[in-house]
């Protein structure tokens, strides 16, 4: 069906080609077939079968109590919320998160779209949105709860009777079955944290079902930036399908150092965090029978190019995101496509990440670039 | 009594010079593969970096930067572990364009007047580019100074490398990136071409040594090194990580053949360079 749409489409476009660029589609027919792969959006929902609260009504409200109750930290003084601003684009807007030790050593990335993906963190120490979710609630250097204490916590007002009604006494549990449970409620919330349809997306949309005129209403600088990006500077490579993100781990070029003698090692210390832990999709605690997904642990490779590579995040609401890599250093989408302009082939591995090299942009093709970026967000 | 053996041993751990020093039962790796180049010098300083050395059990590296200054100032805090070869390249940005670049030379000449090395590389040249003037003056002069090669080059380069010169020495950076059926041919085929494994996984990944590597190995017990390859600043704090992965694959093979890959075999290279 979708190729049938796409034969109508480059059809439509062929016999009005000759208006096509009268009405402002600049693309193309490679490119249109470029731009259909990033839809269609929204994807379909699918429920996480490692999570049995995933998409429960109730669940979902739990866990959206949880997410702003500072009572999973130590001393009450954080919750999820506090770096992960709901009126923020669920992050801080700081290069690197703060808490009760101070500067943290990564950014704060969004929370937007992430039901499904492969990997969850800056370094995919995380094989579920569950596992992902309960990580801050016990690392030190965040809300650093004793997980001998999430018991009590959870008696704390409204928790108490949610938490029961769905996973029964938190304490008659033990402390990484409560942990593991908070986890699910809070991931079955952060499952609903979706975004609409974006002014890319009705475009592409209005490409598919060959409607040229509103098409044409999508920006002729934002086209010419996705000629840049599915062309000359290869960004699809990496920022692929409806989430522009193919969720690998890749070096971007970007240093590392966090400060004089230490460095963040990204996906290598990432695999080590993943294979030590015990709330992975192969564990006790996934509720999928079939341990679906267990593979991604089960068959994790360790490669010495692991070491300071990141995840490749989404570019879905880049504008409400602010700043921007792993380490928050780049400031604005204009400087995020001029580091890929003028990037510092001398940092990569000759036989590294052979797609990168300078774009060498025009000032008008980096407007266009940015233009493109922009679209990709709902406001 | 246990608790009193372990209070005296960490106490004598401690008072030790060599406190931070790898331990003892740790195996001794000479890294054939280490940088020290311009931005390193900068953000790893040489008394740091010859730290993590020694904490990561190094007792011998070959190292090459870029440029040259970075091996002289490691050279310097580190002498007892560090051998130094001469890297053709003032950045790293040159390993793209010095086959061409006739000032190469001025800058090999004069170092090799000024500085003592065992050998000149790491270069990176493919195929033809051997046959190019530069690349032909650097193999010229290190057969006059008698120096080992350190080739990031494909099996022609490798090739037309001993073309040029049949007595050379080379040492194969990453095995050319090469299948192990490839690399045991061109061992094979050379007789004084060395294979270091630096940025390669696939030959140890997990800590078992899949066999087609364990046959090459076998096959050419005295060839093989290991080699961290610092390519950039931040890499330096992987080196302590690779001795440890170095050495879980290590322990998969025989202990001769293990201790010939992490440190004889290099040194018995570099013996026999000048020879």
């Amino acid at each position: 069906m979708i190729r049938f749409r796409r034969l109508l489409a480059g059809l439509l476009l062929f016999l009005g080609a000759g208006a096509a660029g009268a009405q402002g589609v600049l693309l193309d027919q490679g490119e249109i077939d470029a731009a259909l792969l990033h839809g269609p959006w929204p994807p379909p929902r699918t429920g996480d079968p490692s999570n049995r609260v995933s998409g429960i009504p109730e669940a979902i409200e739990l866990g959206r109590i949880l997410f702003s109750s500072p009572a999973l930290s130590s001393g009450g003084r954080l919750s999820c919320a506090s770096c992960h601003d709901p009126d923020n684009g669920f992050t801080d807007g700081l290069e690197t998160a703060r808490s009760h030790v101070g500067r943290l050593d990564r950014n704060t990335q969004g929370l937007f779209n992430l039901a499904g993906m492969r990997w969850f963190g800056w370094d995919g120490r995380s094989d579920s949105l569950w596992a992902q979710s309960l990580l801050p609630i016990i690392r030190s250097d965040e809300m650093a709860l004793d997980v001998g204490q999430i018991a009590d916590a959870l008696q704390d007002g409204p928790l108490r009777e949610r938490y029961e009604g769905l996973f029964g006494p938190a304490d008659s549990q033990a402390p990484d079955r409560n942990l593991a449970n908070v986890g699910k409620a809070l991931a079955a919330y952060i499952e609903t944290i979706t975004t609409g349809k974006t002014p890319f997306d009705r475009f592409r949309d209005a490409l598919e079902a060959g409607d040229l005129e509103a098409a044409a209403a999508y920006p002729e600088d934002a086209q010419r930036g996705f000629r840049i990006f599915a062309g000359k500077g290869k960004c699809t490579f990496c920022h692929v399908g409806p989430l522009f993100s193919n969720s690998e781990f890749h070096d971007a070029g970007v240093p590392y150092f966090v400060e004089p003698t230490r460095v963040d090692t990204g996906r290598h210390g990432g695999i080590e965090a993943l294979l030590g832990s015990r709330f992975t999709l192969r564990g006790a605690f996934s509720d999928d029978p079939a341990k679906t997904g267990a593979w991604k642990v089960e068959r994790l490779v360790r490669s010495h190019d692991d070491f300071g590579t990141f995840r490749t995040p989404s570019l879905r609401e880049l504008t409400r995101t602010a700043p921007y890599m792993h380490n928050g250093s780049l400031a604005t989408l204009r400087d995020v496509v001029n580091h890929y302009s003028t990037i510092d082939l001398e940092r990569m591995h000759t036989d590294g990440e052979a797609i990168l090299e300078p774009l060498d942009l025009s000032e008008r093709e980096t407007a266009d670039l940015v233009a493109f970026l922009e679209s990709l967000s709902t406001r | 009594m246990q608790d009193f053996v372990r209070a005296i041993l960490a106490t004598a751990i401690l008072l030790s010079p060599y406190a931070g020093v790898a331990t003892a039962e740790e195996m001794p790796l000479f890294d054939a593969h280490i940088h020290y180049s311009h931005d390193a010098v900068k953000q790893v300083p040489p008394r740091q970096a010859a730290k993590i050395l020694r904490d990561a059990g190094i007792r011998k590296a070959l190292v090459s930067s870029s440029d040259d200054d970075g091996t002289q100032k490691l050279h310097e805090a580190a002498p007892d572990i560090v051998v130094p070869s001469l890297r053709p390249y003032r950045r790293r940005g040159e390993t793209r364009t010095w086959v061409d670049d006739e000032s190469v030379i001025a800058y090999i000449e004069d170092r090799l007047s000024r500085f003592k090395y065992k050998a000149i590389g790491e270069f990176h040249a493919y195929g033809s580019d051997i046959d190019k003037p530069v690349v032909q003056r650097m193999i010229a002069l290190a057969k006059e100074n008698g120096l080992l090669l350190h080739a990031h080059s494909d099996a022609d380069a490798i090739d037309r490398i001993f073309s040029t010169w049949p007595g050379a020495k080379v040492l194969w950076a990453h095995s050319g990136f090469e299948s192990a059926e490839e690399v045991g041919q061109m061992l094979g085929k050379h007789e004084n071409l060395w294979s270091d494994l630096a940025f390669r996984s696939e030959h140890g990944s997990g800590g078992s040594v899949p066999a087609n590597w364990r046959a090459v190995f076998e096959a050419f017990p005295e060839r093989f090194m290991i080699g961290t390859d610092t390519f950039a600043p931040e890499r330096w704090y992987y080196i302590k990580s690779h001795a440890d992965f170095s050495r879980a694959w290590l322990k998969d093979l025989p202990q001769d053949l293990a201790r010939n890959i992490g440190y004889s075999n290099a040194e018995r290279m570099l013996e026999a360079v000048g020879q």
